[in-house]
């Protein structure tokens, strides 16, 4: 417990500095305003905004990408509560109930009740996430490359089976991922693979170009077919930006319950926070005494999922600080640029460098608190934004996304990966093969395959070594049973 | 779209699976390394791709047919494959002509196609686009941009 404290201490001098405060706020203005904006999420936000963070040193850059991230999960509701149109897939349960609050004139508290929860889900995430991360990190350090490679399998197997959607289409994208991982020198051999003659693949392809492509120009893609899309908002009826006793009563129980539960799920892979907040919301349902209600403007409704929502995303940090796995495409998104930036998340964060691990998690609990300040006071100047049209936010944003892609290597070769994973992404999206799976086996199947080999060479050649080490037998039972979850849940879902 | 889909990824998976055999044995070391895992990558494309055209043959199961929109939303389509080769001209253009005018006609040209008939409008929001990006990433960030005739005149 003592270490806890004195690492939390550390991190505190690092995030403390005047210079990671101020990114701290940048970072979580900036990705309020992109998760506010109808179709853009998180993932975009931090892809998008890449470039703002070269330059800086690693914890900096990781404090600004946490900020941008949790940020985006504060803005994500406010365009569900005004204009019912939800800023991405986790804010959609924000519009059952928080559109009605609008319709009855109580704006206001929604926005309210959505910020207090957002801050209450993100202050229980980041407390179950200070006293997990240093025993999985711990315990990860003792895992080879058996154990490493199995962990790494059950990452993208629960990828696609913890997710909805088709279990094949999830395969397949995995292993057009792991395909697009092979491209380039083999780091092992120094074998020239699947080039196909052209020199400018031999380092392999750029994962950033990739993920800017498929996250951020396909989005805007997307987007095309609403390019009209003018909302109308009413602010002179928003009212006071606050809560009264009677809806503290009724939500203070459910933001405390859904909190642990949406960490939980932020936790597992492939589980994000579209699943957390429907969670939540079926959750509170049951449990009330008015069910009736939700639907038709219950506070509680609005709460519960915004908590779980938040306390997902501090979830989904904890495989990405203690493994260097990331569990969903904003933290995928997130790895890579640390990797362009030199650091590895994983279990030798911790012990290498504690000041950048540490900084970011307390960097992470101040971040909340200057959220909740941007998003009450400001709430009201913040939604709008939401009047200005698609049509001139498109532009911008694929505008910032190529000067991104640029500075991944000062170079403008990269627009054409960009520019046609962004046509790919949109052909994929319409064959509903899935792009989280796709973009998280790029960035994992270089660790993936060199597990592999180095796990054979030292079994002599022997696959039987992966369910002879512990640890590593667990990870492939897991693996398998989520596998059997998912098939027999589909099945009786198509029953 | 699931048989589409599936012949997709029995295609790829197939001519990916062709090339990893054909890749070099090595004759020390991890000798099976370099093929090992592209050879397993490459079945398991072909087998998922295979199951899921397979599973098209019972009707009760087909998936809906795949709907690209290419008439219904024609217009979609020309503005993604306008944008796609502007943007990739717009970076081929960018080392010799400098930042600020290939960003400001790249603007301009995707704020025309977007945000049509407003031509003082998307005027602005090019060049001011240019301009604040300019001076955040080259001014105040400190990162390298590209320098043509234009930003050599300007003294940062």
């Amino acid at each position: 417990m003592q270490a806890i404290f004195s690492n939390l201490a550390l991190g505190m001098q690092t995030a403390m500095t005047w210079t990671n405060i101020l990114w701290v706020i940048v970072g979580g203005s900036l990705g309020t305003i992109i998760g506010m904006l109808p179709g853009l999420g998180p993932a975009t936000g931090v892809a998008i905004l890449i470039p703002i963070t070269f330059g800086m040193n690693p914890a900096t850059a990781l404090i600004t990408m946490c900020a941008v991230y949790y940020g985006a999960m504060f803005g994500g509701s406010r365009a569900s509560i005004m204009i019912n149109v939800p800023g991405d897939a986790s804010a959609i349960v924000s519009c059952f109930d928080g559109y009605p609050m609008t319709k009855q004139g109580r704006a206001g508290p929604a926005l309210a009740i959505s910020a207090i929860a957002s801050f209450i889900g993100g202050t229980i995430g980041m407390l179950f996430l200070i006293f997990l991360t240093q025993p999985i990190a711990s315990a990860a350090l003792k895992f080879g490359p058996a154990e490493m490679f199995s962990l790494l399998f059950f990452a993208l197997v629960a990828t696609i089976t913890l997710s909805e959607g088709d279990l094949l289409k999830g395969l397949i994208a995995i292993a057009f991922g792991l395909m697009l991982s092979t491209i380039g020198i083999d780091a092992m051999t120094g074998l020239v693979r699947f080039t196909y003659g052209m020199g400018s693949l031999n380092d392999g392809i750029d994962f950033l170009a990739i993920i800017i492509g498929v996250y951020a120009v396909t989005e805007v893609y997307k987007n095309f077919k609403d390019i009209n899309a003018v909302y109308k908002l009413d602010s002179k009826t928003i009212g006071k930006v606050w809560i009264s006793k009677e809806d503290w009563k009724r939500t203070w129980k459910p933001m405390l319950r859904n909190s642990p539960l949406g960490f939980l799920i932020g936790v597992l892979p492939g589980m994000g926070g579209s699943i957390a907040t429907f969670m939540s919301y079926a959750l509170e349902k049951n449990l009330s005494k008015h069910p009736e209600e939700f639907g038709k403007g219950a506070i509680e409704g609005l709460a519960a999922p915004e908590a779980s929502n938040n306390a997902c995303s501090c979830g989904a940090m904890v495989p990405l600080l203690t493994l260097g796995i990331p569990g969903s495409g904003t933290t995928a998104v997130m790895l890579g640029a640390l990797m362009m930036l030199g650091v590895r998340p994983g279990p030798t964060l911790f012990t290498d460098h504690p000041e950048i691990a540490w900084g970011v998690i307390a960097s992470m609990l101040l971040g909340n608190i200057i959220l909740v300040i941007i998003n009450l006071p400001l709430a009201i100047p913040l939604v709008q934004l939401l009047r200005v049209p698609t049509r001139i936010m498109l532009p911008i944003i694929m505008g910032l996304a190529l000067i991104g892609t640029y500075f991944l290597n000062y170079s403008s070769a990269d627009f054409i990966i960009v520019m046609i994973a962004g046509v790919i992404g949109y052909i994929f999206s319409k064959l509903e093969i899935p792009l989280p799976p796709l973009v998280l086996a790029l960035i994992l199947g270089g660790a993936a395959e060199q597990n592999l080999r180095n796990s054979i060479v030292l079994s002599n050649g022997s696959p039987l070594i992966f369910l002879q080490k512990p640890i590593s037998a667990v990870f492939l039972v897991l693996a398998v049973a989520t596998l059997a979850y998912a098939i027999l849940k589909r099945k009786k879902q198509a029953a | 779209m699931n048989l589409m889909t599936g012949i997709i990824a029995i295609v790829i998976g197939g001519i990916y699976l062709v090339t990893a055999m054909l890749l070099p044995q090595m004759t020390m070391g991890d000798r099976l390394g370099p093929k090992l895992f592209p050879s397993i990558i490459g079945v398991v494309a072909i087998v998922a791709g295979a199951v899921l055209a397979f599973r098209e043959r019972n009707p009760e199961k087909r998936s809906k047919k795949t709907d690209f929109g290419f008439v219904k939303h024609k217009s979609v389509w020309i503005k993604i494959l306008l944008t796609t080769i502007v943007g990739i001209a717009y970076g081929l253009v960018m080392d010799s002509l400098g930042f600020l005018i290939p960003t400001t006609l790249f603007m301009l040209f995707i704020t025309t196609l977007i945000n049509k008939g407003r031509v003082v409008q998307n005027l602005i929001i090019a060049i001011a686009f240019a301009v604040l990006t300019y001076g955040v990433f080259a001014v105040a960030l400190k990162l390298s941009l590209p320098r043509g005739f234009l930003e050599q005149m300007l003294p940062f």
